[in-house]
């Protein structure tokens, strides 16, 4: 079913272009790694805080919530450029074994937030303290930082299996 | 050649990659947080100044990764990149950031630049790091055909 279902997105008009093109291809990947690197960075940022390594001197609930709706926003277009590269080559991401498991880690990011939003970000002001964040904070922080890191490392990892290194990593 | 071609299926390659994208994602990152700042967006509450100073290392850290990761990618293939005019265009591109980044933009993150000046150098310092994601993506697209 869902591999009838990748078959079909990948045939359609605009992606089966998307994944001839010499241009428009690398020009979304280009982006995708864009909104990663402007975006990415404010979950580091928001973690380092939780952790007490950076931004000492702003309290935790100023780079919490200053940083809430940038950091949707920054998935939202990182995530946009994801779908429609997968979209291209569909088919090659349902047999993917990395593009299963960089989808697992994403339900691992949700299962993650619905363990410690409602105790860590969405009361950033109860974590001030003179001794820095609570073990729970600095707990989230941590697993927050290594999930990120592993669906980086798992997404390029994605262009070196099924087709021929060579001439995927062409394209990707 | 400090190491294998990726074709001759060494694990070594990919893993480079990625400490090459966790390396610039997280200095371009840190410096967009000062970028965006100086836009009016994001950390509003703190100074370029404070978010400047406290990204400072994160960035250094992160460019040294980068920089020596992509050394070592460079490496493996130098011919392909020596005759790939996008990876000039490049390397052209990431010394002007960098300098820029030491130079024109710290000047207008310190205390008391003007603000007016702020947008234009955070315009710019953007375009100019992006402009180096995007070289390192254009550089498959351009493989030399006469290599």
């Amino acid at each position: 079913m869902l591999l009838s279902l990748a078959i079909w997105v990948q045939n359609l008009e605009f992606f089966a272009y998307l994944r001839g093109s010499s241009y428009t291809f690398p020009t979304i990947l280009a982006l995708h790694l864009c909104a990663i690197s402007l975006f990415g960075a404010m979950i580091v940022a928001t973690d380092l805080r939780l952790l007490g390594w950076a931004f000492r001197r702003s309290s935790i609930a100023a780079v919490v919530n200053q940083l809430r709706i940038p950091k949707r926003i920054g998935f939202l277009l990182a995530a946009t450029c994801g779908f429609l590269l997968f979209c291209s080559k569909a088919e090659d991401y349902y047999y993917n074994i990395f593009f299963r498991i960089k989808i697992s880690l994403f339900i691992l990011v949700a299962v993650h937030a619905l363990v410690f939003r409602a105790s860590v970000y969405n009361k950033p002001a109860e974590l001030d303290g003179p001794s820095g964040a609570p073990v729970r904070a600095k707990l989230a922080a941590g697993l927050s930082l290594c999930l990120w890191v592993s669906i980086l490392c798992a997404g390029r990892a994605i262009g070196y299996v099924g087709v021929h290194a060579g001439e995927y990593r062409h394209f990707n | 050649m400090l190491i294998q071609n990726p074709i001759s299926g060494q694990l070594v390659f990919p893993i480079l990659e990625c400490f090459h994208i966790a390396g610039f994602a997280l200095s371009i990152g840190m410096t967009a947080l000062v970028d965006f700042r100086l836009l009016g967006l994001g950390l509003r509450d703190e100074t370029p100044a404070e978010i400047a100073g406290s990204g400072l290392w994160w960035v250094l850290g992160g460019l040294v990764v980068a920089v020596f990761s992509g050394f070592l990618i460079f490496s493996t293939d130098p011919d392909s990149y020596y005759l790939n005019w996008v990876f000039d265009v490049k390397m052209v591109c990431l010394v002007l950031a960098i300098v820029f980044n030491y130079t024109i933009h710290r000047k207008v993150v310190s205390p008391g630049a003007s603000p007016a000046a702020g947008r234009w150098v955070a315009v710019a310092s953007l375009a100019l790091w992006l402009s180096v994601v995007f070289g390192g993506i254009f550089i498959a697209s351009f493989q030399p055909p006469y290599k």
